[in-house]
């Protein structure tokens, strides 16, 4: 049994698993910005790919299929003693694992990435993870049927062509997430913010749709009378039916996860906390923090922690307004894992005096809130390299930027006595904590 | 007449032309159902031209290529025709859309990716086999189309050819040289000689 199966897994197993493994690591370190912030955001970036994964499990198993066919082997293999379900069983076992081992490899290559920093793995990326998984195994099982029902030389590269149009197009034939959820194992699976979650529910209804497939599959290589063929459809369809139930019907594909947003905090005062999903950040954050509120210690009624701003903004009733003792700042990742531009987060915690004006309904004067910030650290406002772009249009000269603008109010500062410019900083403060306009007040005659 | 009969059977055009056809059918019927307007996605395009170039694929070699080298005929404008063939049947069958009411067009686009895709299939052929052909063009297109790449670079433009818009030029470039390089390599050279399988 052990011989036969090395046999069959160096034969059809390892060439499929060693393209797989390749191009999906590959496709994942040129876009290492998707996955960089931690271990969920690794999942749902390769499940995305599962695009290209599983219509490249469907063309291996079929094409495997195919050289077998070609390889005329079939009736040597009949003329053997082992009855032929446990032939199938040990293609199936060597094909099955390969693939799902090279899934569970690009895992592994690519986690070594962010294994310093990445330190939140909820169960829910354990378990989206190993949809993929089943997902590529039901994906190259299928590929094995179909391609020995069809032994034909094109049948490997169609129902690959094929597999990727539906991959692509099948999900956006429905209106409901969770019906598209269930239509592809790829789809929804952009991250747009770094608490996302995809609930565990899902994962199962999910699961449970490419179990059924690969039963199918193995029963279509198990039979070989066209008349007990017929029962693949059962465990599709009753996959299918068990999915529907499980899958919450009401599903968001922008689920956010709330123990990922819970604060994770220094054990010595003064704290710094940042979200649970960025908690191997916190060592690196903590001096930057600690020396911001530093410097807002000459402010009367100055803040006692800083704080990650966990709010999402996609629901503006829940929106959190931080209070006069915390600064918010928001963490970015960068391609390495570790804090996006550091060197600009002091910046940052200082502006409008640490008192920040994100999600404020009228926005506020980011030129004003740099150049109180400026004061504070004594540095010259720098332009920062997340400040969008002005788009100029044709015959028009750009505004200048918020930093050259900042800089025009900081230098004036400069000027005043030191207790009128604490006074004017104070009140820009008072501005962005209750959400009024700021303009003026650095650079007014009078306040 | 009896050696166009053979070289079509040996080369089991038949279930090319089956799967061919069968998958126009397919995905024209798909886009007319659910598409809300006539004219394709392009990626849908991309991905009918890459089918009807890959289902083509294992016409480029017969059972036994090398015992076929020994025959006393010329092969090189043999094959170029057989590719020159396959060229016009695959533009015919996808421009055949366009009088209908789901377009897959532009014609310029169709031409130049059914150049380029099969000229990377003729490079497959004619390195790894007939049978393997159908690796390249599937490897460059399907990657090429998860990443649209709609910037100036032209490295970017080269690397998503078959994505690109009708009138980019790099893709255009692109697709001649790998159309003329398949057509050379593979008329010249005849598919690489693998054991089948």
């Amino acid at each position: 049994m052990s011989r036969a199966f090395a046999v069959q897994f160096r034969r059809f197993g390892l060439p499929g698993a060693t393209v797989l493994l390749l191009a999906g690591a590959g496709l994942l370190y040129t876009v290492r910005w998707e996955w960089s912030p931690g271990w969920m955001s690794l999942v749902m970036s390769q499940r995305t790919y599962l695009m290209l994964s599983c219509p490249v499990a469907i063309g291996v198993g079929a094409w495997l299929a195919r050289r077998e066919h070609r390889a005329k082997v079939a009736e040597l293999f009949a003329a053997t003693p082992r009855p032929r379900h446990q032939r199938v069983l040990l293609t199936l076992a060597a094909v099955g694992g390969a693939v799902g081992l090279a899934q569970v490899a690009v895992l592994v290559v690519t986690g070594a990435w962010i294994a310093s920093t990445a330190r939140y793995l909820p169960g829910e990326a354990i378990a989206a993870a190993g949809v993929g998984v089943l997902a590529v195994i039901a994906s190259a099982w299928l590929g094995t049927a179909l391609g020995r029902l069809a032994s034909t030389p094109v049948t490997a590269p169609v129902l690959a062509v094929a597999g990727f149009a539906a991959i692509l197009s099948v999900p956006l034939a429905f209106h409901e997430d969770w019906q598209s959820t269930l239509a592809s194992p790829a789809w929804g699976m952009n991250q747009f913010i770094e608490y996302q979650t995809i609930p565990g529910r899902v994962s199962a209804a999910q699961a449970i749709l490419a179990a059924g497939v690969a039963v199918a599959a193995a029963i279509l290589l198990a039979t070989s009378r066209w008349r007990t063929r017929t029962a693949a459809f059962l465990p599709i369809v009753l996959g299918l039916a068990l999915a529907v139930t499980v899958m919450p019907h009401d599903y968001d594909r922008v689920t956010i996860d709330p123990v990922a947003q819970q604060p994770v905090c220094t054990a010595d005062t003064p704290r710094v906390c940042v979200a649970r999903a960025h908690a191997g950040l916190l060592d690196e954050v903590t001096p930057h923090a600690r020396q911001a509120l530093a410097l807002l210690a000459k402010l009367p009624d100055p803040p006692t922690s800083v704080v990650e701003n966990t709010n999402t903004y996609l629901d503006e009733s829940t929106i959190v307004r931080y209070g006069a003792d915390t600064v918010p700042f928001d963490v970015e990742v960068g391609d390495d894992g570790h804090l996006k531009h550091p060197e600009f987060l002091l910046d940052r915690m200082l502006d409008s005096g640490g008192a920040s004006a994100a999600g404020c309904p009228n926005g506020f004067d980011v030129a004003t809130g740099m150049a109180a910030g400026a004061w504070l650290s004594g540095r010259q406002p720098r332009p920062d390299p997340n400040a969008g772009t002005y788009v100029v249009g044709p015959g028009e000269t750009p505004p200048p930027g918020d930093d050259v603008v900042a800089t025009r109010l900081w230098e004036r500062l400069r000027t005043l006595p030191e207790a009128e410019a604490l006074a004017r900083v104070e009140a820009v403060r008072r501005a962005a904590l209750e959400c009024v306009d700021a303009r003026g007040l650095l650079d007014g005659d009078t306040r | 007449m009896r050696y166009l009969a053979l070289h079509l059977r040996s080369r089991r055009v038949p279930a090319a032309l089956v799967a061919a056809a069968g998958g126009t059918l397919l995905m024209w019927s798909v886009v007319a159902a659910f598409s809300a307007v006539p004219d394709a996605d392009p990626t849908m395009v991309v991905l009918l031209v890459l089918l009807l170039a890959a289902s083509s694929a294992h016409t480029l070699g017969g059972p036994d290529d090398a015992l076929e080298r020994t025959g006393a005929r010329r092969w090189p404008p043999l094959r170029a025709v057989h590719l020159l063939v396959a060229f016009a049947l695959i533009t015919g069958l996808v421009l055949a859309t366009l009088p209908t009411g789901a377009r897959f067009g532009p014609a310029t686009m169709v031409v130049r990716d059914t150049a380029g895709l099969l000229g990377l299939t003729a490079v497959g052929a004619a390195t790894l086999g007939a049978a393997r052909s159908w690796f390249v063009p599937l490897a460059w297109t399907l990657p090429a189309l998860m990443f649209p790449f709609a910037g100036d670079s032209v490295a970017g433009r080269i690397l998503t050819w078959p994505s690109q818009p009708p009138d980019s030029h790099a893709a255009a470039v692109t697709a001649a040289v790998a159309a003329i390089a398949g057509l050379a390599v593979y008329a010249l050279r005849g598919p690489a000689l693998r054991n089948p399988g």
